[in-house]
């Protein structure tokens, strides 16, 4: 029994280690890169993998009681919709006149609607 | 060793939530801001959840449940507006 335990808590620390590794590349995209949609895709990757790392390590630390599950569901809920919504402000973005950087070289969406 | 890394976590949270108030400062257009105030509300769920398990309370994650979803209405409704013009 308490072997399973600490094996548990050693993975849930590997699974928080590699969430928090997401966030700081995140956010250091969001302070680097030169364009809106380059910055989305960074920023996306906090919403889908380093949150839903966190939240599985505490669902893995706690096991199955409410904090577990109710971590496992923002987890999943994050999951769901950060790719939605970073989609959908991107073709906002784009449709409201927003120009891509200066080293980019193809815009296949921009040449479909006009 | 568990607490340590708990409280590094949420040390590195309290830091990451620089680049977003920067980048909703200084961001040069609409969507810019839109994505940094995204970002700035998923860095405070994980916030959240952390400081949940840190103090052994449930409460906290229903603030995170809350705040995710508003968070997610609110992006979507912004996109909305920004691409029609109208919200609904």
């Amino acid at each position: 029994m308490s072997d399973i335990s600490n094996v548990l808590e050693i993975l849930g620390n590997i699974v928080l280690i590699i969430g928090l590794i997401f966030v700081s590349l995140g956010m250091l995209g969001l302070l680097r890169l030169p364009d809106v949609y380059n910055r989305m895709h960074a920023t996306t990757k906090i919403g889908t993998l380093g949150a839903f790392g966190v939240m599985l390590s505490i669902l893995l630390k706690v096991g199955f009681t409410p904090m577990g599950v109710k971590a496992l569901t923002v987890g999943l809920f994050l999951l769901l919709t950060a790719p939605i919504a970073a989609h959908m402000i991107g073709r906002a973005a784009h449709r409201h006149g927003v120009k891509l950087c200066k080293e980019s070289i193809i815009d296949e969406y921009g040449k479909s609607y006009k | 060793m568990n607490s340590l890394l708990l409280d590094l976590a949420l040390l590195l949270m309290v830091f990451a939530m620089i680049p977003c108030v920067y980048r909703t400062i200084k961001g040069p257009t609409i969507p810019d801001r839109v994505i940094a105030v995204d970002a700035m509300t998923t860095v405070i769920v994980v916030m959240l959840g952390v400081y949940s398990f840190v103090q052994g309370s449930v409460f906290f994650m229903d603030v995170a449940l809350v705040l995710s979803i508003i968070s997610f209405v609110g992006t979507v409704t912004i996109s909305k507006y920004l691409d029609e013009g109208v919200v609904l």
